[in-house]
């Protein structure tokens, strides 16, 4: 029986069984059309959250796993790096607009991207890139937001309204945070002496307006997904580009409500909804570890005929391997990455991954 | 069958007291042993939930299959009972700690399935296989194997009781079930679990295993599927054991010390109703998310919507429990048949208070976890099970101390 089948088997058995066919149906949601853009290009500034992967697990296994509050976790610093991106809009008059998704996690290692292997910093300074999204609270995604805000305090920041008073102690307040290790010594976990002076716009599912976005320029909007994460986080922020021509296009900093889920929600939602692609880390198998849930998401990804699927950073590099064999088409990366100071353990030669100093261009 | 307390010696009051300290009890080990900032943080999320789900099979195995053997199945004495139920709440935790650390990782898994034990999966090298993910990983085999053996357990005592060895001695009839149980739990684990956990693996274990069976027209290859439909099965194990006073397979079996007919009658009718209840809520959670689709996440994957059945049917269980515990199985009088309805609509009125409390802000302020449904590192099951434990070591070990003492007698 194929699954189709069998669903449609179930749901009779249900109605018939529980009388759920007595259930109102459910109103359908007007579609929001928030217009579109030329094209969208996203340089990967740092993917690479982590070096060691080991030890990162390792950090987690000890202070208590994945539900722990991450700032009670005293996380080995030289294994830090942290995750941001470079977003260029052009839109149909072909007017090139930026912004910077997130602002990675250690100090050293974001100024040396911003600093030395980007014009971020010059940017910042200069007001061209013009506000920051921050995806989510997580360590790796806003505890090197020192390394922003030193070139433009005053920057408009994006972030989901969930935030705990240790996230905006940082943001704002020259937070110091420490964390014990297991022989009662505090050691220092993320630091900001930079408050934040600009506007910060709390996001939340309602959106803007009530129709469940953001919209920053013509042709993007922004949605947050009040979804629970690991590490005691809550709620994503995940970007949507209406592509001329092409489609929908999410950009994501971890994508933890799921990269299908996005596209559904596109597919409910937005005015002409044509899927195409998406960038950022996926949160698959970012432990490196398998699951046979994985595999559905392979298989969906097919489903949904996404055309041109960038990933890296919590993707997993064993998933991004396991769907470009199976036909999901995977935009390969360079050896850019080799050039850095520093890169990922688990980095290989199939390029699945598009690593620090690719960009892709949908 | 389990002995209810009669008559005008239940006192409610003590069992509400008792259901607050209880719960308080409850939070307090979950505060030591499994709160992500508490003490022990075991909740990582599988390991600790291993754990508990083997202390309640633990404590399943000597109170239900075990009948609490050496000890008689009533001590009227106080400082007897007292001392029954901390000696066997002590052979519980130590039961715990040997198939955990003894049986599962240090012997099964280090001579036989190497899954079992994360020493062997590490040892075994390879992607990912390093500790962190090598204990989840075993912890997520021993959590279904716990699954299938509560499902034997608790279908064969209420099922087929005391058959075929009843007339037999106590020590005799408490191994043979359990060897019985252990047989049905193995086949049950191999077939329903075991693909799941021959393909946590990279590349997966296929030798060893086939590909989950059930991933063609279940949408997902997570053995979540099955553990759905083994927990909507053990609600009805336990609403007809303790809500319907072991009806239906009473109907076939007058003296309730067991037969094979009432053994089967009290299997089927509760996969039946299992199965039913399986695809009825799995309707509700498509009204209120729409429909699941693979590859989806959260609320959208068919992977959360069956293993919220399970969680679902867990705290109806609970409220079960607690129904025949606290409130002496409220309503004592009238007809079984109202009895039962109202019993079984006042355990599923329960088991939504606990869903409420469970996802509500209240228990992320008691239990630490981060508001929010379908949470992937999180499941309600491991409170469940852990409160359930909790709830059987008083109502059998203590034999319901302090509450009113028991009588002992068997109203069948």
């Amino acid at each position: 029986m194929e699954r189709r089948d069998f669903l449609k088997t179930m749901a009779a058995a249900g109605m018939a069984a529980g009388g759920t066919g007595m259930l109102p149906k459910r109103a359908e949601a007007a579609k929001v059309d928030f217009g579109q853009v030329k094209s969208v290009k996203v340089d990967v500034l740092s993917e690479t959250s982590w070096f060691d992967n080991d030890i990162f697990k390792k950090n987690l296994m000890d202070y208590g796993g994945a539900m722990t509050n991450q700032y009670t976790i005293p996380w080995e610093w030289n294994n830090a790096g942290g995750y941001s991106a470079l977003i260029t809009v052009t839109g149909l008059d072909g007017k090139e607009r930026k912004f910077l998704m997130d602002t990675g996690w250690n100090n050293e290692w974001m100024d040396y991207i911003f600093n030395e292997k980007s014009n971020v910093a010059s940017m910042l300074k200069s007001g061209e890139i013009e506000f920051m999204l921050l995806s989510h609270w997580h360590l790796d995604h806003l505890w090197g937001i020192e390394s922003t805000l030193k070139h433009k305090p005053d920057i408009t920041i994006y972030a989901p309204k969930t935030h705990y008073p240790e996230d905006i102690a940082l943001l704002r307040e020259k937070a110091h945070h420490k964390a014990k290790t297991k022989d009662g010594q505090e050691v220092l976990v993320c630091k900001n002496d930079t408050p934040h002076t600009g506007k910060l716009i709390e996001c939340t599912p309602d959106g803007e307006k009530g129709d469940g976005i953001y919209s920053p320029m013509p042709g993007v909007a922004l949605r947050m997904f009040d979804v629970p994460i690991l590490l005691r986080v809550r709620g994503e922020n995940v970007l949507y580009f209406n592509v001329k021509d092409k489609g929908i296009v999410t950009v994501t900093g971890c994508c933890h409500p799921g990269i299908l889920s996005l596209f559904s929600y596109a597919r409910s939602n937005f005015e002409g909804y044509k899927p195409y692609g998406c960038y950022g880390g996926l949160h698959i198998t970012l432990f490196e570890n398998w699951e046979p849930k994985f595999d559905d998401i392979i298989k969906g990804v097919k489903s949904f005929k996404l055309q041109k699927v960038g990933c890296n950073h919590c993707t997993g590099w064993i998933w991004a391997e396991k769907a470009a064999e199976a036909g999901v088409p995977v935009v390969k990366g360079t050896n850019k990455y080799k050039e850095y100071k520093k890169y990922s353990t688990v980095a290989k030669a199939s390029n699945v991954f598009l690593t620090n100093g690719d960009s892709v261009v949908f | 069958m389990d002995k209810e307390r009669v008559g005008a010696s239940f006192s409610c009051v003590w069992g509400v007291i008792s259901l607050a300290v209880v719960f308080g009890i409850v939070c307090l080990l979950w505060y030591l042993l499994l709160h992500p900032d508490g003490v022990m943080k075991l909740y990582t999320p599988m390991y600790g939930f291993s754990l508990v789900a083997v202390l309640l099979c633990a404590v399943v195995l000597i109170a239900k299959l075990g009948e609490c053997y050496p000890f008689g199945d009533s001590t009227p004495e106080l400082s007897v009972r007292i001392g029954k139920g901390i000696i066997l709440t002590i052979a519980a935790v130590l039961l715990t700690l040997i198939i955990t650390y003894w049986l599962f990782w240090g012997f099964i898994g280090k001579f036989g399935v190497a899954y079992f034990s994360p020493q062997s999966i590490v040892a075994s090298g390879g992607t990912g296989a390093e500790p962190f993910n090598a204990r989840e990983n075993a912890s997520t085999a021993i959590v279904y194997f716990a699954a299938a053996f509560l499902w034997w357990a608790l279908a064969w005592t209420s099922g087929f009781r005391q058959w075929p060895w009843s007339g037999s001695s106590r020590r005799l009839v408490a191994a043979s079930r359990f060897f019985a149980v252990m047989f049905f739990t193995i086949v049950t684990y191999v077939i329903l679990f075991h693909p799941h956990v021959c393909y946590l693996f990279y590349p997966p274990q296929n030798k060893a295993g086939v590909e989950p069976w059930w991933a063609s027209f279940a949408g997902t290859g997570s053995a979540f599927f099955s553990l759905g439909i083994v927990l909507c099965s053990l609600a009805w194990i336990t609403i007809s054991e303790i809500l319907w006073e072991g009806y239906p397979g009473r109907y076939v079996d007058r003296d309730a010390r067991g037969t094979l007919s009432s053994g089967i009658v009290s299997i089927a009718a509760s996969l039946i109703l299992g199965l039913i209840t399986f695809v009825v809520l799995l309707n509700v959670m498509t009204y209120f998310w729409m429909e699941p689709f693979e590859g989806g996440q959260y609320t959208d994957a068919p992977y959360f919507r069956y293993i919220h059945t399970a969680e679902i049917s867990g705290f109806v269980i609970l409220a079960a429990f607690i129904l025949k515990t606290y409130f002496n199985n409220f309503p004592s009088k009238g007809a079984l048949a109202l009895r039962a309805v109202i019993r079984t609509a006042l355990a599923f009125a329960g088991g939504a208070v606990l869903y409420l409390f469970y996802f509500s802000s209240a228990s992320t302020l008691l239990l630490g976890k981060v508001p929010g449904m379908a949470q992937p590192d999180d499941t309600p099951l491991v409170w469940t099970m852990l409160f359930l434990s909790v709830v059987m070591i008083q109502a059998d070990f203590f034999e319901g101390w302090p509450m009113a003492t028991p009588h002992s007698e068997d109203k069948r």
